[in-house]
């Protein structure tokens, strides 16, 4: 099977009332120096459509590497991830670039947003890389950036935008390929309590509406008691 | 969108680009000028020696044009010989000598010539000079002994060091009929023509010359027709305008291997300055690029676009550098045309568009190439490790 249709299996799959995501006692190993640091330790977890779901814990516990793992970022070094029922080991590098650029969405606490392009542009990316055509790009990145309330902003760069402003293209970013998951990493970590508020209401707006099924990892406890699930993550276990 | 994206990245940071534009264009002008040198010398030698029909020049043996002062004797018997060969179309001798003008005090180069059969110079203004007390000058005679078409000109015969200047001290008055372009003069030497039968009698040295120059039958080639011909005059050297090609390359490779050395350094400089700034510009932006990478951005799109980011860098300060190259090559050539022992018409730098297109393509893929290995270190990051680190 190749990366297309890899990437279409998914795309139905997903659209399926199974779990969007689902990690069978998944293991990640790191080496430091000479020691093994075990940041993900046997982790079972899924989540289904529509779902917000926030892992928190403390700094170190694995919430970052959890994250990467189910978007097919990282693989585990035990255990696998089904995403829309397709187990990412079993895909090579490749599949697993297309697949994230289509079916995943990711945000990230530092925005990572290219400076240079406008707002408009960052947005256009990912659509880019996955090969729409310019006009359809164009007006789905000002829908996206409508959708997020900076409707306003399309032609503003990053270094124009405030921090809150720039978390905003960011999302807009993740969700420009339509994704059946969106996984945000302490996406107002850097933020004030106002605007990670907004951020929250952002969030809860796009799952309520059904458009994506979100992940964040958090230390924000507001943001993590307006998921509608919890997971907590102790030592990159999880705790009951 | 990629070229765009280059170039806003690039304007991001003016200060860095605008000294790595510099860098570039400074590098570029450099190997621009030095691949203009390295053939630059030889090309105008060639031009220099096609702009008459004298394809082969007969000097005393062993010997090169004015390269000492031994002249050939029993020259108008040699001119008849000569012509009497099937290969041999014309003979022109040309007789050099030091003489002395100006109440002694000035120094000039008199060539006595055949004015039917000569190719070392191009008249400009007036007429060739029919009597033995009639003489061309050069602009440097012009203007040094403010000398012009109409006026008298004494010149005196003298002991000069090369022993071109003859041996007893004789004077005699000329009338300046014209102005020539000596094509052959190299800078100070202040060259005048006359009769040769005059100069010949001036200095003692009838039915001599310097050399002769020698023009072939059309479609015949100089190399087989000077062969042919040595074995006919062993006791002149003869030399093809190709050898004497060759020989003058010989006595310039100094120039070559500077401008191959110099050149060298310059794509090296290249290679450093754009490797250091593309390094230093990919290594700000590995958070950024782990972050494309785990959105599925492509290996192939970061490479593409940090390329495309390299090629704007280079191609903008590489076109800099040919304007650049340019000026300084005019300049320079101007400083070298008083090379001693050159002549003035000789060009060290010569342009032509393969030239400025090597000079540009070398930049620019030496640029390239530069930036692959950071390119590819960023492109190949390990996209986990690399988001971890740059989040804590």
């Amino acid at each position: 099977m190749d990366a297309a249709e890899t990437t279409d299996a998914v795309t139905d799959e997903s659209r399926d009332v199974g779990p969007v995501v689902r990690a069978d006692r998944v293991s990640r190993e790191y080496r430091v120096g000479s020691a093994t640091v075990r940041a993900v330790d046997r982790v079972s977890m899924e989540v289904r459509r529509g779902e917000f779901l926030a892992v928190t814990g403390p700094s170190g516990s694995g919430k970052s590497t959890l994250l990467h793992l189910l978007g097919g970022v990282d693989t585990p070094t035990e255990g696998r991830v089904l995403l829309g029922g397709r187990d990412l080991g079993r895909m090579n590098e490749r599949q697993r670039e297309k697949l994230r650029l289509r079916r995943v969405g990711l945000v990230f606490q530092r925005f990572y947003l290219l400076p240079a392009l406008t707002a408009r542009e960052n947005v256009e990316l990912p659509m880019a890389e996955a090969g729409s055509d310019r006009k359809e790009r164009h007006e789905r990145a000002g829908e996206l950036l409508a959708r997020v309330g900076l409707g306003d902003r399309t032609e503003h760069r990053p270094p124009q935008l405030s921090g809150g402003q720039r978390q905003r293209v960011a999302i807009a970013r993740a969700l420009a390929n339509r994704p059946a998951l969106l996984l945000a990493d302490e996406p107002t970590g850097e933020l004030d309590r106002d605007t990670s508020r907004d951020i929250l209401e952002l969030f809860l707006d796009l799952t309520r509406s059904g458009e994506t099924t979100l992940v964040v990892g958090t230390h924000d406890a507001e943001l993590a008691e307006g998921a509608g699930r919890g997971l907590r993550l102790v030592d990159g276990r999880l705790a009951t | 969108m990629l070229f765009e994206h280059a170039w806003r990245e690039l304007r991001r940071h003016p200060g860095r680009t605008l000294l790595a534009l510099a860098g570039v264009a400074v590098s570029t002008a450099m190997l621009l000028d030095m691949l203009m040198l390295s053939d630059g010398i030889q090309e105008s030698f060639r031009d220099l020696f096609s702009t008459s029909d004298y394809s082969v020049r007969v000097t005393p043996a062993g010997t090169l044009p004015f390269q000492t002062g031994a002249t050939i004797d029993g020259v108008d018997e040699l001119r008849r010989r000569l012509l009497e060969t099937s290969e041999v179309t014309g003979v022109g001798p040309v007789l050099g000598s030091n003489l002395l003008a100006a109440g002694d005090s000035v120094r000039v180069f008199a060539l006595g010539v055949d004015p039917d059969r000569q190719g070392i110079y191009r008249l400009l203004e007036g007429r060739e000079p029919a009597a033995p007390d009639e003489l061309l000058i050069g602009d440097d005679v012009r203007s040094q002994l403010a000398v012009e078409v109409g006026d008298s000109l004494r010149l005196r015969t003298g002991a000069f060091l090369g022993g071109t200047g003859g041996d007893g001290a004789s004077a005699r008055t000329f009338r300046v009929v014209g102005r020539a372009d000596f094509l052959y003069a190299s800078a100070g030497e202040r060259p005048v023509a006359l009769r040769i039968d005059a100069l010949g009698t001036l200095t003692g040295r009838r039915d001599r010359a310097s050399f002769l120059m020698v023009s072939l039958r059309e479609g015949l080639d100089a190399d087989s027709a000077v062969a042919a011909l040595r074995e006919r005059f062993p006791g002149v050297g003869l030399a093809s305008v190709g050898e004497l090609l060759e020989q003058a390359r010989e006595r310039l490779s100094y120039f070559r291997q500077l401008a191959y050395i110099l050149g060298t350094v310059s794509v090296i400089v290249t290679l450093l300055l754009v490797g250091t700034v593309m390094a230093v510009s990919i290594n700000d932006r590995y958070g950024t690029i782990a972050a494309l990478r785990a959105m599925g951005i492509s290996r192939r799109t970061v490479l593409l676009g940090l390329g495309v980011e390299t090629l704007v860098l280079c191609t903008a300060g590489a076109a800099v550098g040919l304007g650049l190259g340019l000026a300084t090559a005019e300049y320079l050539g101007t400083i070298l045309a008083d090379f001693p022992g050159i002549p003035r018409a000789v060009r060290f730098f010569v342009f032509d568009p393969g030239t400025a297109a090597l000079a540009l393509g070398g930049t620019v893929l030496g640029g390239l190439a530069a930036a692959q290995v950071p390119a590819w270190r960023a492109a190949g990051l390990e996209i986990a490790p690399t988001l971890h680190e740059e989040e804590l």
